[in-house]
């Protein structure tokens, strides 16, 4: 039993090692339109697992669906986290059921960590700079960790220029913020002060004002509309754009941001390995990176200009190789606010 | 019991082949639905992986689930959160029952249905209509009262335990009003007579009589709703991670879904919350038997008295109508107002500038939304379905076949009142993501997860029917010479029809509005509309979120509306 077991195993290994070594090979050199009728056949169905808010999504996504016909997506979205981990679930399970995961860096290299990932180089990524692809990604947009304000609680005057501005002792009980985003501390450490004393300087001296934490930054966003708090510390420039076209109280902060890379990856047992392709190619391009500067995000494609006012002056770009330090920065990033 | 009349005549051996095989096929899907999965919970939790899907037996699960930093902060809070919440439910069911069954409070019949209403709003709903109102910044009632008295500060605050406790209580006082109620209509009214003839005045007569007879239903009561409390998630996920109080059911909910998932830990608390509400529905049980040595109704006919409370029934009047409008209709008018701006505001004129359909006509070529609603439908109407299928059949063979070893049925069909929603969710991903059959992540999960969870509601509707049909019907089909399968479809099935689809519409609702399942099962395609609103309040589409739970809700009044008709036709008394 266990040998034949054991042979099952293999046997089933050595399937998809086949075909995956198979598909990219060809699939690769094809055109997007050739690659479109194989992603037909496999099924037309991309499950799509990614973080891309409901109010971007639902103008990328058509255009996709437009521009290849029979093809559904099926977006999973959850916060990155939750997808990271509903794929090791799956994984450990022996059950892929997703074909792609665009999330940020950080748990993009996760899923990399836990052998879930494609090692794949899309013909698309040769126009990318080196910052912005790696062996098994490349990157879909940036998004800008911005400061963000309610216009009904921050007079003109008082209105934010840099971060320094909220070390002043008048935003205390009025400041909220994501409890993940210790990219700021990092970005400030390493591209704003180059030293790791002043930045934690800065952020302890910020958080004597009594952050209020809360998770996600749609929500942030929206509570920061509502009024729950002054100014949002650690807010997605492109979430204002939209709000502020709608009439929403609100204003952000383009004179210095932290950016950080959200890259596409295909799963390795993806059931759609073809739709997979085809996704990650066109989202590469020059194409789908207008798709995603229309949809309201901060294109990754060099040549492709944001469509909102969503990229600082000054910019701190997080690393792949930042990414790394990430458990030391977030031990000082809890002790700071004493997060749990 | 009934059941006692049924003879083991021949006709009974005659039928013996399937009579047999229903119960055998009937165990094996009770075991399948609701022991494996629990088994496969169980094993996890001592299991620990090594390398890629190669495991090892351990227990130091139990150490990081139980011997953590955070294990007594968490043990803490389910405490507070859950005596807290029986208690305060509690409380105002009681009141709300007491008042409407037996005082003279003015128009109290009017308030009996009104009482009833929140069982309507879902649980996501109840929580996210109460950020709306006592959000401690933009909080409508915050705003309002702190420019009324000029406050500094708000008030209250929703984030926090009492925040927890309030909006928790608040939607488990039906269940505590409908036991409450039952409990004051079987009182025999004659102690309470003497009392008042011996001179005691209402007050008295309510505290040292009326309350002491009540004592062990009370007991029994809380208890429900403390274990109740513990298995929930809704009040838990939406007010308290955000608040970062932790309970049980969240730190099992994380350890599934932050990275790295740490399913040992999850198992391992999973068990823990398991074996607690098994400990309390157990206690429950028992103490409802024990509850007939204070017996209550006797074959006496009687009418229970009615308190005069005099000029005090315009402060009971008070009481009433204020619960209806500050804790009923004001969680369903905030919403109702929400769901028609384009981002939450405060009210003001500039908010009512901005009032317009937007939020409908997005919905409507919004099509996870579609997607999600198709999914809640279809899953509610079939897992009332199958469910009271199976248990009708479960039923019968446990109240009128009297083969032996059918108790083993019953208990089976009762163990999943003691799985709690996020424990049965955890151990079906677990189950199902490892197993042949290739449901996962679709709603045939969802489907299965459902009609566990609710067996033991369609047990009580098609018992409560099947206990009440006298033996002797069957017995003539019989006689007659009618098979087991036709007396059971010509006979039995037609007289249980009004039980049944009163079970039928009940476990519809329910399934409609579950989430603490669902939130672990349910993924992209197979989104229900819970999950729906969960996702996207959590990206901050509140007033959007607000617009489809104003369908949610009418879409539930609209199955109430039929179940009207129905049981109105059929006549159920309800």
């Amino acid at each position: 039993m266990r040998v034949l077991c054991a042979f099952y195993k293999s046997f089933a290994i050595s399937m998809v090692l086949a075909a995956n070594l198979y598909l990219p090979g060809p699939a690769l050199s094809q055109s997007l339109d050739e690659l479109h009728k194989l992603a037909v056949k496999e099924g037309g169905t991309l499950n799509f697992y990614a973080t891309l808010a409901q109010i971007n999504a639902e103008k990328i996504i058509p255009v996709f669906e437009k521009r290849f016909p029979g093809i559904k997506i099926n977006h999973v979205d959850a916060t990155s986290d939750k997808l990271v981990a509903r794929a090791v679930t799956e994984a450990r399970g022996g059950k892929t059921l997703g074909d792609v995961l665009q999330v940020p860096l950080e748990n993009v290299s996760q899923a990399h960590d836990q052998k879930l990932l494609l090692e794949v180089t899309l013909p698309e990524s040769a126009e990318y700079p080196q910052s912005m692809k790696g062996s098994f990604w490349v990157a879909s947009d940036l998004q800008f960790i911005i400061a963000a304000w309610n216009t009904g609680l921050v007079k003109k005057e008082e209105e934010p220029k840099q971060y320094e501005d909220f070390a002043d002792p008048r935003w205390k009980g009025r400041l909220i913020a994501e409890p993940r985003d210790l990219e700021m501390l990092m970005g400030f450490a390493k591209y704003k002060y180059k030293s790791d004393e002043k930045a934690i300087d800065l952020w302890r001296k910020i958080a004597a004002n009594n952050v209020e934490f809360h998770s996600g930054h749609s929500q942030l966003a929206e509570l920061l509309v509502a009024g729950q708090a002054a100014v949002c510390l650690t807010c997605y420039s492109h979430h204002f754009p939209s709000r502020i076209k709608k009439g929403a109280p609100v204003n952000y902060m383009l004179s210095e941001g932290v950016a950080s890379i959200n890259g596409t990856a295909i799963f390795k047992s993806s059931p759609h390995p073809n739709t997979a392709l085809l996704y990650a190619r066109w989202v590469a391009s020059q194409e789908g990176q207008k798709a995603m500067a229309q949809g309201g995000r901060t294109p990754a494609h060099p040549k492709v200009e944001p469509v909102d006012k969503t990229r600082t002056e000054k910019i701190y770009p997080i690393s792949v190789a930042d990414i790394k330090e990430y458990p030391r920065y977030e031990k000082i990033w809890k002790e700071i606010f004493k997060l749990r | 019991m009934a059941t006692a009349a049924i003879p083991r005549s021949g006709k009974m051996t005659m039928s013996l082949e399937p009579a047999l095989l229903i119960p055998v096929v009937g165990a094996g899907v009770l075991v399948y639905l609701a022991v494996l999965p629990l088994l496969m919970l169980f094993v996890g939790s001592f299991q620990a992986e090594v390398a890629p899907r190669e495991f090892v037996y351990t227990l130091k699960n139990y150490h990081a689930a139980y011997a953590s930093e955070y294990t007594y902060s968490t043990f803490l809070n389910s405490l507070i959160f859950a005596s807290g919440s029986a208690g305060l439910s509690f409380i105002l069911g009681t009141m709300l029952a007491w008042l409407t069954e037996r005082t003279n409070t003015p128009l109290r019949a009017i308030f009996v249905p009104l009482a009833v209403v929140p069982l309507i709003l879902p649980g996501v709903l109840e929580s996210i209509a109460w950020i709306f109102l006592l959000s401690p910044k933009f909080g409508y009632v915050n705003v309002w009262l702190m420019n009324l008295f000029g406050l500094k500060s708000p008030p209250f605050n929703v984030f926090s335990l009492p925040g927890m406790i309030w909006v928790h209580s608040v939607g488990q006082v039906p269940l505590a009003f409908l036991l409450m109620v039952a409990a004051f209509k079987s009182m025999d009214p004659s102690l309470e007579e003497s009392a008042m003839m011996s001179g005691a005045n209402t007050w008295q007569t309510f505290r040292r009589v009326t309350l002491r007879l009540l004592m062990p239903t009370a007991g029994s009561v809380v208890l429900i709703l403390f274990v109740r409390t513990l298995e929930s998630f809704e009040t838990p996920a939406l007010i308290g991670i955000p608040a970062r109080i932790y309970v049980y059911t969240s730190e099992i909910y994380l350890a599934f879904n932050e990275y790295p998932p740490d399913y040992g830990r999850g198992g391992a608390l999973a068990v823990g919350l398991l074996l607690l509400s098994a400990v309390g529905v157990w206690l429950y049980t028992r103490a409802t038997k024990e509850g007939k040595k204070f017996q209550t109704v006797t074959g006496k006919a009687f009418r229970p008295r009615q308190f005069d409370l005099g000029s005090w029934r315009w402060a009971g009047f008070g009481f009433l109508s204020g619960y209806f409008l500050f804790v009923v209709l004001l969680p369903f008018l905030v919403l109702f107002w929400a769901s028609f701006l384009p981002f939450f505001a405060a009210p003001s004129w500039d908010a009512v500038t901005k009032l317009s359909l937007d939020n409908y006509r997005y919905l409507s070529g919004f099509r996870p939304f579609w997607d999600a609603l198709q999914n809640s439908i279809l899953l509610a109407t079939l897992t009332a379905t199958v469910a009271m299928i199976l248990t009708s059949l479960v039923a019968w063979i446990v109240y009128k076949s009297r083969l032996p070893g059918s108790w083993i049925l019953d208990f089976l069909a009762f163990v999943p009142i003691t799985i709690p929603g996020i424990v049965m969710g955890m151990a079906l991903i677990l189950l199902y993501v490892a197993f042949p059959i290739p449901i996962y992540g679709t709603i045939w999960v969802l489907l299965i997860a459902y009609v566990t969870r609710f067996i033991p509601y369609g047990m009580r509707a098609a018992s409560g029917s099947i206990l009440q049909i006298h033996s002797e019907l069957e017995e003539a089909a019989s006689a007659s010479g009618a098979s087991w399968w036709e007396t059971f479809k010509r006979v039995t099935l037609p007289l249980l029809r009004p039980g049944l689809v009163a079970g039928w519409i009940y476990i519809c609702i329910v399934s409609f509005r579950e989430f603490s399942t669902s939130v672990l099962l349910a993924t992209g395609e197979s989104r229900v509309l819970s999950i729906l609103l969960f996702t996207m309040f959590e990206q901050g589409q509140v007033t959007v979120v607000a617009a489809i739970g104003v369908l949610m809700i009418a879409t539930l009044l609209s199955i109430v509306a039929v179940f009207y008709k129905l049981t109105g036709k059929i006549g159920i008394q309800t």
